[in-house]
């Protein structure tokens, strides 16, 4: 039985599988951070996902985003990961959506979403992800890798974003460097609190940057403020009395 | 004293914690300047868990958090 495991554990059991069962989740991005991420969500049998990444495959991909291999240089990503989940978990419904977001079709995409979890490499999407979630109440999921190095963090509306911790100026300087163990570490982080979130179990990292140090083998934690004048907060409530 | 903490690639050739003397100090900015860091390597700057900009005042007691840009795939 494929969920038996799970079910053993009491913070899941029957109940817990079918609340997984009966969600649904957006992934933006299906590479180094999303591969560990959608392979960990449909094996657990979270019922639908949706995944979003205009990109295709390319040989330097393949360091890192396991989903993809050889043969798929070339291929749209998003079709490349959902042959390879479709075959490890038919009960789980991928769909995709090979567009790149924007602040025109971003809501729309997430809408309807229980969680979504950010596994993109640029901070303009990832700050606009973050202001369509806390408009819509969506809890997000955010995760970020950088050589040996990450953190994850879950973000809402009532709890500090990217933009209270001022992301939003970042000038990043591309390729970044990234080790695929990195981004497995840290996608694994982010997939446990989705289903964490999925289940209203256990503590969520709200207000908590979780940091990852892969060289001196260390976890810490940095507690951080809502910032009482982001601009992000501010968009998403007046954006929720537009309504 | 002024805690420093530093995060990811920044603790390479550093220490992961610097304590500073206050009086050294006036914002964190001096603080960056200090440690040969420039403003733009900067993703995040928090001063007690809050964002701060460079020119925010520091003081005995505080904790400052420094981290670089990341990527995600």
């Amino acid at each position: 039985m494929r969920y038996e495991r799970q079910l053993l554990i009491p913070q899941i059991g029957q109940s817990g599988q079918e609340k997984l069962k009966k969600s649904k989740v957006t992934v933006i991005g299906v590479g180094g951070l999303g591969s560990p991420v959608l392979t960990y969500l449909v094996s657990a049998g979270v019922g639908r996902i949706q995944m979003v990444d205009c990109d295709v495959v390319s040989e330097s991909n393949l360091n890192r985003q396991f989903l993809h291999h050889t043969v798929d240089i070339g291929r749209a990503k998003v079709l490349s990961a959902q042959e390879k989940l479709a075959s490890l978990n038919p009960e789980v419904q991928v769909s995709t959506v090979n567009q790149r977001l924007n602040p025109d079709n971003v809501k729309e995409y997430i809408s309807g979403s229980d969680v979504v979890v950010d596994c993109v490499d640029n901070a303009e999407t990832r700050i606009m992800a973050a202001a369509a979630c806390m408009e819509l109440d969506i809890p997000l999921v955010e995760g970020g890798v950088r050589g040996f190095y990450g953190y994850v963090m879950d973000i809402g509306k009532d709890y500090p974003c990217l933009s209270c911790l001022g992301y939003d100026t970042v000038k990043q300087k591309t390729p970044v460097p990234v080790l695929g163990v990195t981004a497995g570490i840290i996608g694994c982080m982010q997939a446990n609190e989705c289903i964490k979130l999925l289940l209203g179990i256990g503590a969520p990292l709200y207000g908590r940057m979780l940091n990852y140090d892969g060289l001196s083998g260390n976890w810490e934690e940095v507690h951080v403020k809502k910032a009482a004048d982001c601009p992000i907060h501010a968009r998403a409530e007046a954006g929720k009395r537009g309504k | 004293m002024i805690e420093v903490r530093f995060f990811a690639t920044f603790r390479e050739g550093r220490d992961k914690v610097s304590l500073l003397e206050p009086k050294d100090f006036k914002t964190a900015g001096d603080v960056l300047d200090y440690f040969r860091i420039r403003r733009e390597e900067v993703a995040i700057l928090l001063i007690n868990g809050l964002y701060s900009p460079a020119d925010t005042a520091v003081k005995d007691g505080d904790v400052i958090a420094l981290f670089p840009p990341v990527g995600g795939g």
